[in-house]
């Protein structure tokens, strides 16, 4: 009675957390002054300005995603399958463009290859102008997104090569080369898996406005950004979100009707049951300077850059002094943040891996639904639902931009737990049971310490997408309570080159230290159980 | 003339020793089987033979010819020409039953209008002519248990590999298939290398039982014409 009670509680809580603000959104698209009115979508259809970014995030997707999976499924096979030396070290080089704010990226490439960024002191003005005008527009756009998403398709290939059966691959071995192995068996059955992050690699380029924002190149989501806050037209805002609800909606829909069919009953395998990697042989040495070059290029040029830009210790006295509190802010409430969506996301795991409801695909999908909507939507859904004089108390201060979290990134740690409490027997909680335990009793004393890992990677995954959050932040926070990403994303129009560097430094280091820290904990904790 | 030589095989896997200095020496057309209780490295040995791992000490020859010896794999699996049916199977969930029989033909660039007469030759063989365009998952356990004997058996191995192909049917599944496997072994005159944990199975198989232990050979008999009679 009490799981079901505190399962009920927490769906409720889902629904009005994620699902209202979009609801509400919607309804208030289609009603002007009180009547029903299509009119602010017969002025989204009329415009032929609004096809045409339609159409360049339509091929700004296609691109990036092209590129990400043309890369990323190789790069993952080469670190997930073979014997590529310092494979895990480049593994985590190539995640960490995707745990900083996206536009931090940008910022980077930006000193390098801008006008007056380094490279024109290098290479002089008539060459940084070509390099610069690629920069801007949609070529720039393609690659500093590419370098962000990446890691999408590159970790979910090695995740799902380590769900296939090994005994699958050596029954080809004993025909046929590694090359026909892959060829035939190996890349066949993590298909699914690839195809996966195609859709979220295509999802996510879809919904980001800060980049193309940045780098000038116009797309549909800085319209819907746009209308609000430079124009603080609600109606043509809410009616530019719309559509881009609407092909979210639209890629999960196929996403359900494909994928999901194709997934084959498909189990992690441990690391004593799998196959040794695949020796490269020659091609070792080349395939790895490959890879370095590859990870120099993405990852440690922007980060070095930044750095050189923002050198001096005044470019960090001036940061400290205009974002200091900023900083603060944006920890705390990514602490909380986290906080908040471990303890949701578990019970929402939980919910979801018992089949506990019914309901629990829709569950499922609908955080999943919110996980991939744009942040402007969601932002503009907030905005829509909480922004009354009766709810002040939420809109007012920053317990909106918790929402948002809460609403944006629950399916991260709901899937975390999800493949935590897989991995846990029900024997467990039923000999808890049988002994006479309640079910609060058996989640705080069983479940929840046996998903310790889980609950700790997810508090991690929490923490870095809440503190690297702009897009929803940026549109909610009220007066006072900006973070640091929108301090940034705000001095980027009229601050000095060298004072964003040091505050990029500065949002780096604070997503990547306490990243690198509690890293550490799930691997001691799993050391400690298993010797 | 001996098809497959072990000599003196050692092999751990992180301080626990599977396999304690074991020599065996198979005959072509011969039918061995390994029998023993878990753990006991019934299954290291065929996974040694297949070249999926090396042995740390000894050597192994195939059609004699050296294939492994300590720590070293000479010659791969695909080339050793060896047919193997796994305990869990293995068939690749993706493929059709023609597709997973038809795989290793493509592998060794057989042309298409061979490759057809090969697989359809095979699934007569085996019974299953008519679940040629089906998934494995659409298949029942005995049906998934011939297409995964007619995928080992369609390149004409040298030997093939059986690791408790049986054990998870029921008896009288586990009989029948038992006695398909026997004519089929006959008719095609391929050396049999069974892994079983049950005796039964093991001396209605056999024409020698290997009994191992520990990783350690204890005994070896030859099993008579008449079922269970042991020389």
């Amino acid at each position: 009675m009490a799981r079901r009670a505190f399962l009920t509680f927490i769906v409720v809580l889902l629904l009005a957390i994620g699902m209202l603000p979009v609801l509400s959104m919607l309804a208030r698209s289609v009603i002007v002054d009180g009547r029903l009115s299509l009119a602010s979508y017969a002025g989204l259809l009329a415009s032929s300005r609004q096809w045409s970014l339609m159409r360049n995030s339509m091929v700004l997707s296609c691109l990036v995603t092209a590129l990400a999976v043309a890369v990323g499924v190789p790069l993952g096979i080469l670190l997930g399958k073979t014997d590529l030396p310092f494979r895990r070290f480049f593994a985590l080089l190539f995640v960490i463009p995707l745990l900083i704010p996206p536009y931090i990226v940008a910022v980077s490439w930006f000193d390098l290859l801008g006008r007056e960024g380094l490279l024109m002191h290098l290479v002089g003005a008539t060459a940084a102008g070509a390099t610069a005008r690629l920069l801007f527009g949609l070529p720039g756009c393609v690659f500093v997104l590419f370098s962000i998403f990446l890691p999408i398709p590159m970790l979910l290939t090695m995740i799902f090569l380590r769900t296939v059966n090994p005994r699958l691959e050596e029954a080809a071995r004993l025909v046929s080369n590694w090359r026909g192995v892959m060829k035939g068996i190996t890349i066949p059955i993590i298909l699914p898996g690839v195809l996966l992050a195609a859709m979220l690699v295509f999802i996510l380029t879809f919904g980001e406005f800060s980049v193309p924002n940045f780098l000038r190149y116009d797309v549909f989501p800085v319209e819907s950004f746009t209308q609000f806050s430079a124009f603080y037209n609600f109606e043509a805002a809410t009616a530019a979100a719309v559509p881009l609800a609407a092909v979210t909606l639209l890629v999960l829909l196929v996403e359900a009707a494909f994928l999901r069919k194709r997934t084959y009953q498909l189990r992690p395998f441990s690391e004593s049951e799998r196959l040794p990697p695949v020796e490269l042989g020659a091609r070792r040495t080349w395939l790895s300077a490959c890879v370095g070059v590859a990870g120099l290029v993405i990852v440690v040029v922007p980060v070095v850059v930044l750095i050189v830009q923002s050198a001096g210790m005044d470019a960090y006295a001036e940061a400290m002094n205009r974002a200091g509190g900023s900083l603060l802010r944006s920890l705390l409430y990514a602490a909380i943040g986290a906080t908040l969506l471990t303890v949701f996301g578990f019970f929402t795991g939980y919910l979801i891996q018992t089949k506990a409801f019914r309901c629990w695909r829709s569950v499922d999908s609908s955080t999943i639904f919110l996980l991939a909507l744009p942040s402007t939507v969601i932002g503009i859904g907030l905005i829509s639902l909480w922004n009354t004089p009766r709810t002040n108390l939420v809109y007012g201060t920053p317990v909106i931009i918790i929402l948002g979290y809460l609403a944006k990134y629950t399916a991260l740690t709901s899937r975390i737990s999800v493949a935590q409490l897989a991995q846990i027997p029900p024997s467990m909680e039923e000999a808890a049971q049988v002994a006479g335990a309640g079910w609060f009793r058996r989640m705080g004393l069983i479940v929840a310490p046996l998903a310790r890992r889980g609950l700790l990677s997810g508090w991690l995954v929490g923490y870095i997408f809440s503190l690297r959050d702009t897009g929803i932040t940026m549109l909610v926070y009220p007066p006072g309570h900006e973070t640091l990403p929108v301090r940034i994303f705000t001095l980027m129009a009229n601050g000095s080159p060298d004072l964003i560097a040091a505050l990029c430094v500065v949002m780096t280091a604070a997503t990547l230290l306490p990243a690198g820290i509690l890293w550490t904990i799930p691997n001691l904790l799993t050391r400690k159980v298993t010797g | 003339m001996k098809i497959v030589d072990m000599h003196s095989v050692t092999k751990t896997y992180g301080g626990a020793t599977a396999l304690d200095g074991v020599s065996l020496e198979i005959a072509e057309r011969e039918r061995i089987v390994i029998l023993g209780p878990s753990g006991c490295g019934k299954t290291t040995i065929l996974r040694l033979i297949a070249g999926f791992i090396a042995p740390d000490t000894g050597s192994i020859s195939i059609g004699g010819e050296l294939v492994s010896k300590k720590g070293r794999i000479i010659k791969p699996p695909e080339e050793r020409n060896l047919g193997m049916v796994f305990q869990d199977l293995a068939l690749w969930p993706h493929l059709s039953v023609k597709g997973n029989i038809e795989f290793g033909l493509r592998a060794r660039g057989m042309r298409k209008a061979e490759r057809e007469t090969r697989v359809r030759t095979m699934l007569d063989l085996v019974g299953m002519a008519d679940y040629a365009d089906r998934k494995p998952a659409e298949l029942s356990g005995g049906q998934q248990q011939r297409v995964a004997l007619a995928r080992a058996l369609v390149l004409e191995p040298k030997v093939l590999l059986m690791d408790e192909p049986l054990s998870s049917l029921d008896l009288e599944l586990n009989l029948r298939l038992r006695k398909e496997i026997l004519r089929l072994q006959e008719t095609l005159g391929v050396t049999l290398l069974y892994v079983t944990h049950d005796r039964d199975e093991a001396f209605d198989m056999a024409t020698r039982v290997v009994s191992m232990r520990r990783g350690r050979i204890e005994g070896v008999k030859t099993v008579s014409s008449s079922r269970g009679e042991t020389a």
